[in-house]
């Protein structure tokens, strides 16, 4: 895929995933597992993205006698998510019209 | 590979990047392979998750914006108008640095003077000497030549003193020379 495309696309998911209620690293990636495959490095670097993009906040919390990190959606990464969520449509009628020919010789 | 050995070949391997940003990704992959021990993995099992060293490297490369550096342009006004500041104080410090090079150059010059003023003592001793005494002043004429052998032994001794005196000043200058070099070579790594 497209890295461009996709670098966006990933960000969205992991907006996605923290949702509903903050979430850990290893959680992110669990939810995120039974649609698409996501490294820890990669995670890494999109949670840092969407940090400075101001998209979500990180607190530090103990967990079991260590540290352990939760990602906080903000009002500006819901958004983005909507803002998504409309873009579709165009994206879909975009697909359609891209693959119109193979529809007529398939 | 156990965790301690993982983490501290992921520290080798990033030393390329920032301390903080080191820091934040070594305390990133900790948590994930506590959590996948939490989750039943074996400290092994977890690490091998992860990947490898080299993996972990390789995709920070990958991830990185492919947009180069953008020219700071707010940076370069700063140091423009900063500049009676910075001048002044680049002027200051080097001015500094002359004095102290001069000061050092001034004694090294003083001690090998004394030594060429004890030399024409000596000469000048023996050869007053021998005037008195030739024209009969026998007594002062001895003290003189006297006085000029005790000028030629005290200058054997300055001399060694100057000769140690320069040697060491050489050795100053090369050092501090050496120290301003490899400290400007570190920064030059540093913002790299």
């Amino acid at each position: 895929m497209d890295i461009q495309l996709k670098r966006g696309l990933l960000d969205i998911c992991v907006l996605a995933a923290i949702k509903d209620g903050d979430s850990y690293g290893y959680k992110i990636i669990r939810d995120m597992k039974p649609y698409i495959a996501l490294s820890e490095s990669t995670l890494y670097t999109i949670l840092k993205r969407l940090e400075m993009a101001d998209m979500l906040t990180v607190r530090t919390t103990e967990h079991d006698g260590r540290l352990r990190k939760y990602y906080h959606i903000t009002k500006k990464g819901l958004q983005r998510i909507e803002n998504f969520k409309r873009e579709w449509n165009e994206i879909l009628s975009i697909y359609r019209f891209v693959t119109k020919e193979d529809a007529k010789n398939g | 590979m156990d965790k301690r050995e993982f983490l501290k070949q992921l520290r080798k391997g990033l030393s390329g990047l920032s301390r903080a940003d080191i820091t934040e990704r070594v305390s990133f992959y900790t948590e994930m392979i506590d959590d996948y021990m939490e989750e039943g993995l074996s400290e092994e099992e977890a690490i091998q998750r992860i990947g490898t060293v080299n993996e972990i490297t390789f995709q920070i490369l990958a991830d990185a914006s492919p947009v180069p550096k953008k020219h700071n342009s707010w940076k370069i006004a700063a140091i423009i108008l900063g500049s009676p500041i910075w001048l002044s104080l680049l002027i200051s410090v080097l001015a500094v640095a002359l004095s102290l090079y001069a000061s050092l150059w001034a004694v090294v010059i003083s001690l090998w003077s004394v030594f060429g003023a004890l030399c024409s003592c000596f000469l000048a001793g023996i050869l007053s000497g021998a005037v008195f005494a030739a024209t009969g002043y026998i007594v002062p004429g001895v003290a003189m030549i006297g006085a000029g052998l005790v000028c030629a032994g005290l200058s054997v001794f300055v001399f060694y003193g100057c000769k140690a005196a320069s040697k060491g000043a050489v050795l100053l200058i090369k050092k501090a020379g050496q120290s301003i070099k490899s400290n400007s070579a570190k920064r030059r790594v540093q913002n790299a």
